[in-house]
């Protein structure tokens, strides 16, 4: 059931008067790729483009971010928490990273409350655009379960097929939340669904069904177990032979959350911040402690403990899966390690 | 999710500042380790459970985990045994009576000393494995009436090497616990007992297995051997416990360096049980 009807040029109009009071993070071109990234005005956008390069987790967990600000001195120290509570609009946000931002919605607040990367998310508002087909070759967000997002959007906007009426591109719009249901009312955009509109939804939907493939032969329900009969299986030794110990693939997952932190000291030397920096378990030195022993010294040591974390143990810790097939890993890796291939191997252990 | 429509309280606290203590004394215990004893700057007891631990943060330098090696039961203070061994400790090491340093804490989970109560105590420490342990056998010392026969097994590898000389005198003269100590390899005036610490288990008479509570800490392959001793000596899997050591960023069960395959050591840990170790492929190693 739709909730309303907008035009692309309503869309983005409802953009610019999100970015009265937001700033706007969405899709822009660069040469020949997409990327998330600011922009002021809804027309720099290119509410076209089939898929970013990276996730826009950074526009809530930033690679680099300041934890607090000290300042120490004869008497002591003094620290004061740094939180960026600016409000904004993520713009054009695919099903695979909203399913990616839950987990991040879910890690940052379970146990320990995460007030950081919290007091962002809180004042974001997430437009969700719906993907009719794959956004590229490779992906395997279907199977994943993640090519879907009934939650964590604002609105989520699914593009319907032509009505033959107009040219314009018309997106079929669900409310997500409340403040997604009242900033879409209070501004009159678009209009109610029509009974051809709903019509359309539904053969939206069907068709979406048909055009993801299936990449991984089996119920991804299985993988935890396929997973739990593996760990000693060669394939990750045979696999990791290839591995840089890079760490493209974490740097390009929208799910990845591990970091580093690190002082940043002031010329005065008696102020600074503590800061904090993506890191990632596919570096050699991600579990080194003093005395140089490695926890994880072997390259099939690591590959094994992201793929375990990816399909398995986040899943099983924070009840949102680890892993959304957005493929980003497989197409950031100059050794062409595939996380797809591996799901695929494994069903072949038996 | 509830927490996201949270109101922000005002400048929550971050999960990630330290408070401030100050540096009451400093003792040289070896070449390289220092005991610390640090009272909070708010003057609140630190609250903390024997096998807790804390990060220590130097602003400017970085922090680093250290286990408190005092027990609660005297709560003026909090004691903190550093071994220097790379930049953050090194910096440790040069802080005086009167300096202030950042804590965060206590973090991890402890002993469950409940559990301990009643029972038949048998704790195995093997070098800096004293630290950590320490709080809980200056728990039992204050506490002794609630507990058993309590035996007390120490492993140093040479006599420049043992940690806490006093409380090693100390320990020998009380008649309420079996107290034995070994050095691996002793230099000439050395008196006492040489050997690895797992010979010290002819000094421990018959042990009785349902009602015996068994703490190892030390190098992991000191574990093994330690273990294979106590299960010899029929005692549960569920009663034998140890403290694991992982590299720790955030101790708050964020960072993901502390990972032991699915289990965060700073959040569901340090203290482990060895049933539940067995199960967790890259515990021990
Ligand atoms: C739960 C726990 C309790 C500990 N208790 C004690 C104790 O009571 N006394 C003591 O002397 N040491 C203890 N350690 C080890 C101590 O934390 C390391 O020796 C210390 O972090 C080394 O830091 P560094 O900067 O001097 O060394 P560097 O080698 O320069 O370390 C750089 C960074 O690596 C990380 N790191 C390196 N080694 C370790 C390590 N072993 N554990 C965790 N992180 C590490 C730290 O984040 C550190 O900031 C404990 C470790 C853990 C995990
Ligand atoms: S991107 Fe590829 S080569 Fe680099 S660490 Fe990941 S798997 Fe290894
Ligand atoms: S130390 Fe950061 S998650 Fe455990």
């Amino acid at each position: 059931m739709l909730d309303r009807v907008v035009s692309q040029s309503q869309l983005l109009a409802l953009v610019d008067e999100l970015a009265l009071s937001r700033r706007i993070v969405g899709p822009v071109r660069r040469s020949d790729r997409h990327f998330y990234g600011p922009v002021d005005r809804a027309d720099k956008l290119d509410l076209d483009f089939k898929y970013c390069v990276y996730s826009p987790k950074a526009a809530l967990f930033p690679a680099d971010q300041t934890l607090f600000e000290f300042q120490t001195g004869p008497d002591g120290f003094q620290t004061s928490p740094v939180y960026d509570e600016s409000p904004l609009a993520l713009v054009g946000v695919h099903p695979c990273d909203i399913n990616a931002i839950r987990l991040l919605d879910r890690v940052f607040s379970n146990t320990n409350i995460d007030e950081h990367y919290l007091s962002r998310r809180r004042q974001t508002f997430i437009v969700g655009i719906d993907c009719p087909t794959p956004c590229t070759s490779g992906v395997f967000c279907r199977d994943m379960k993640a090519n879907e997002a009934r939650e964590g959007a604002d609105i989520m906007c699914s593009p319907l097929p032509p009505n033959g009426v107009s040219d314009d591109v018309r997106y079929g719009v669900v409310f997500g939340t409340d403040a997604g249901r009242e900033f879409v009312l209070y501004s009159h955009a678009g209009d109610p669904p029509t009974v051809d509109d709903e019509r359309a939804s539904e053969r939206y939907i069907s068709d979406k069904a048909r055009a993801f493939p299936q990449s991984i032969p089996y119920d991804v329900d299985a993988l935890p177990e396929l997973l739990e009969r593996s760990y000693d299986s060669l394939l990750w030794e045979a696999t990791a032979r290839r591995c840089y110990s890079c760490g493209s693939c974490n740097l390009s997952c929208p799910t990845c959350y591990c970091f580093n932190t690190y002082d940043r000291l002031e010329m005065t030397l008696t102020s600074g911040t503590r800061q904090r920096e993506w890191d990632g378990c596919q570096l050699r030195s991600f579990a080194v402690v003093a005395g140089d022993h490695n926890f994880r010294a072997k390259a099939a040591a690591r590959l094994r403990h992201r793929i375990y974390r990816k399909a398995k143990w986040v899943k099983e810790r924070e009840g949102v899966a680890g892993c959304v097939g957005c493929a980003r890993c497989d197409r950031a890796c100059t050794a062409k390690i595939s996380s797809v291939e591996i799901y695929n191997q494994l069903a072949e252990e038996v | 999710m509830a927490v996201l429509g949270r109101q922000p309280t005002d400048k929550a606290k971050s999960l990630y500042e330290p408070e401030p203590a100050e540096v009451v004394s400093v003792e040289k215990l070896t070449d390289l380790e220092n005991v610390y004893a640090l009272q909070l700057a708010s003057g609140h007891p630190l609250g903390h459970l024997p096998g807790q631990f804390v990060q220590l943060a130097l602003l400017g330098i970085g922090e680093c985990p250290i286990s408190i090696c005092s027990s609660p039961t005297r709560p003026n203070t909090f004691e903190l045994c550093v071994r220097r061994v790379g930049e953050v400790t090194e910096h440790i090491h040069r802080l005086r009576e009167g300096d202030t340093i950042g804590v965060r804490g206590p973090l991890g989970n402890g002993f469950d000393v409940h559990e301990l109560h009643g029972k038949d105590i048998l704790i195995v420490a093997g070098g800096l494995g004293l630290a950590p342990v320490r709080s809980l056998i200056q728990y039992i010392l204050d506490e002794r009436a609630r507990f058993g026969q309590f035996h007390l097994l120490y492993g140093a590898r040479s006599p420049g090497e043992l940690l806490f000389r006093n409380d090693l005198t100390l320990w020998r003269e009380r008649d309420d616990v079996n107290f034995h100590m070994t050095v691996d390899r002793p230099d000439e005036q050395w008196r006492g007992r040489s050997g690895v610490v797992t010979t010290l288990f002819s000094e421990v008479p018959r042990l009785e297995p349902g009602e015996t509570q068994v703490v190892i800490v030390g190098p992991p392959v000191m574990f093994k051997f330690v273990v294979l001793e106590v299960l010899a000596r029929r005692i549960h899997q569920r009663n034998i416990f140890c403290s694991l050591e992982r590299r720790m960023k955030c101790g708050v069960g964020k960072c993901g360096h502390c990972q032991a395959n699915n289990v965060y050591v700073c959040l569901e840990g340090p203290v482990f049980r060895y049933g539940e170790l067995k199960a967790l492929r890259e515990a021990i190693e």
